[in-house]
């Protein structure tokens, strides 16, 4: 059914740390490999060796740079987009299907592919650009937080975390229930001020983002002055440096 | 938003339609057409609404579960318009066959297709106007255009003082409908700056591509060609939808032949109308692509 249950249990959902994203891509490509292998499981490509490949991911990584205010200098950051498992998500009661659903146990927004009749009108009601149908299959396509991994009873348990999170090398993605006010994410969050993306869209986000942190100018200064300064050498180097300078 | 050819046609045919059902309703609540007339134009009406449902059906990319569609009403839009156009169109056959075997027609069921038949076209601009992402559609001119472009395109064959008064208005809602496309995400609080969690007036730009190629976002939902003749394409819509029916209707009153090239000339600058309502429409995802 379309309509949103209230989950008071859990809202499981992911953590992006934009400080720690390198941009490096593999959270997309893991999640293209988990999601498209094995089963009926599919995120199509068309066109993959030729002109215009066009794919169907859950993730997309985007490049930014922005003013640091402080030191007039322009920074770059990476920010990885997929769905952010909204509690009041606009994508499922524009379903005219009901394949759209929020999970009331643990808040995941997923899609009943065997009721999608690939109107794409979710894709339009999502601000965030969460959802893309699949050219091959018709159905809607969005990111399922893994719901295959995390409470698989095949894998090792230190492996039942969505794939983004499992295969990021920084450690920029955590995963957690936002519910609880003492898991892991909630308190970084809570430390670090974790932010909606388009609060004013009204969606109650259940993701955060911890925002890049701004550089101050002594932070800066200070890598300026590592570079520029000179030590006197010892040892051999020194003698050199004595006796070259005599002349 | 993509400009998508069967989406346009289906707004534009049901949308006339279902106006000349409304119509037809109304005039045989209100005693005022023939039992022939009825015939023949809630027939014309039930052939368009069709044709302009049938068009919408090829706009899905998973035909087999389009049924299903009947089955969300208690929050899907596009649920209610599925749900409400089969409704008011069944009522139509039943009307035309009671009307073909009784030789004359029942007043009550005219109020009824009357209302029925609006409500259809108003659930149809509502899954548009609904969208909190798209900000020139989020609002109830969107409605009030579809209806009074229904009303309009349905009176003409049918009425001539009220067509003209039908045509005004929806000239009038038109022009504001413009007025106000133009400005719909300079008053939002959405930027590129809260789309990344940021305050609103953050200095951003994007260095680099998220993918190599365009993908299904940037075709459904960042559509950008030809918006550059969005003016040009405005006054063709306007001349055609309403300047040019309007003088017509105003020199030859009453004369059925004109009224048909009025209906076609309203028609055709509607779906130029339509066109524009798609293609100048932005969706706060193109935030991400700025």
């Amino acid at each position: 059914m379309t309509k949103l249950p209230k989950c008071e249990d859990k809202k499981l959902g992911l953590l992006i740390d934009l400080d720690t994203c390198v941009g490096c891509h593999g959270c997309v490509v893991s999640c293209k490999e988990w999601n498209s292998s094995g089963g009926e499981k599919q995120l199509s490509d068309l066109n993959s060796h030729q002109k215009d490949p066009v794919g169907t991911f859950l993730n997309r990584v985007h490049s930014y740079e922005r003013e640091n205010s402080c030191t007039n200098e322009t920074e770059t950051f990476y920010f990885p987009r997929s769905c952010l498992h909204c509690e009041d998500a606009p994508c499922v009661t524009v379903c005219p299907t009901g394949a759209s659903y929020k999970r009331e146990e643990d808040g995941i927004v997923l899609v009943n592919e065997d009721d999608c009749m690939g109107c794409g009108l979710c894709a339009w009601a999502c601000p965030y650009g969460a959802r893309e149908l699949d050219l091959v299959s018709g159905v809607m396509k969005k990111c399922t937080l893994c719901v295959d991994r995390i409470y698989s009873e095949e894998l090792p348990p230190e492996d039942r975390v969505p794939v983004c999170v499992k295969s990021c090398p920084t450690g920029a993605r955590a995963f957690g229930d936002f519910n609880d006010p003492n898991s892991d994410v909630s308190k970084k969050v809570k430390e670090r001020g974790g932010v909606d993306l388009m609060p004013e869209m009204q969606t109650k986000p259940v993701n955060k983002y911890l925002l890049p942190r701004i550089k101050s100018k002594n932070s800066a200064s200070s890598v300026g002055s590592v570079v520029e300064e000179e030590t006197d050498a010892t040892g051999l180097l020194g003698w050199v440096d004595r006796a070259l300078s005599k002349f | 938003m993509h400009p998508a050819p069967s989406i346009i046609l289906f707004t534009v045919l049901s949308g006339f339609g279902f106006g000349l059902i409304s119509i037809v309703g109304l005039l045989q609540f209100l005693n005022q057409i023939s039992e022939f007339d009825i015939i023949i134009f809630s027939g014309m009406g039930l052939f368009f609404s069709i044709i302009g449902l049938i068009s919408s059906f090829f706009h899905l990319a998973n035909k087999k579960n389009a049924i299903k569609s009947l089955s969300q009403w208690q929050t899907s839009w596009l649920s209610r318009e599925a749900i409400s156009s089969v409704l008011c169109l069944s009522i139509v056959v039943g009307n035309i066959g009671w009307v073909i075997v009784q030789n004359r027609y029942i007043n009550d069921v005219g109020i009824m297709l009357f209302l029925l038949s609006l409500f259809t076209v108003f659930t149809t601009s509502m899954i548009y106007a609904q969208l909190k992402t798209v900000p020139s559609w989020n609002n109830m001119l969107t409605p009030a255009i579809f209806i009074f472009a229904a009303l309009a395109g349905g009176s003409i064959l049918l009425m001539d003082f009220a067509s003209l008064v039908l045509l005004l208005i929806f000239g009038v809602l038109q022009v504001l409908f413009w007025y106000t496309a133009d400005q719909s995400f300079i008053y939002k609080e959405t930027s590129v700056g809260t789309a990344l969690g940021f305050s609103k007036n953050e200095d951003i730009r994007s260095f680099d591509l998220a993918h190599t190629s365009r993908n299904y976002l940037l075709n459904e939902m960042v559509y950008k060609v030809a918006r550059k003749h969005s003016v040009k394409i405005r006054y063709i819509s306007f001349f055609s939808a309403f300047v040019l029916p309007m003088s017509l209707v105003l020199m030859f009153p009453g004369n059925l032949s004109v009224s048909a090239l009025v209906m076609a000339s309203h028609l055709i600058g509607i779906y130029f109308s339509r066109w524009l309502f798609f293609a100048e429409a932005k969706h706060s995802v193109g935030f991400y692509y700025n």
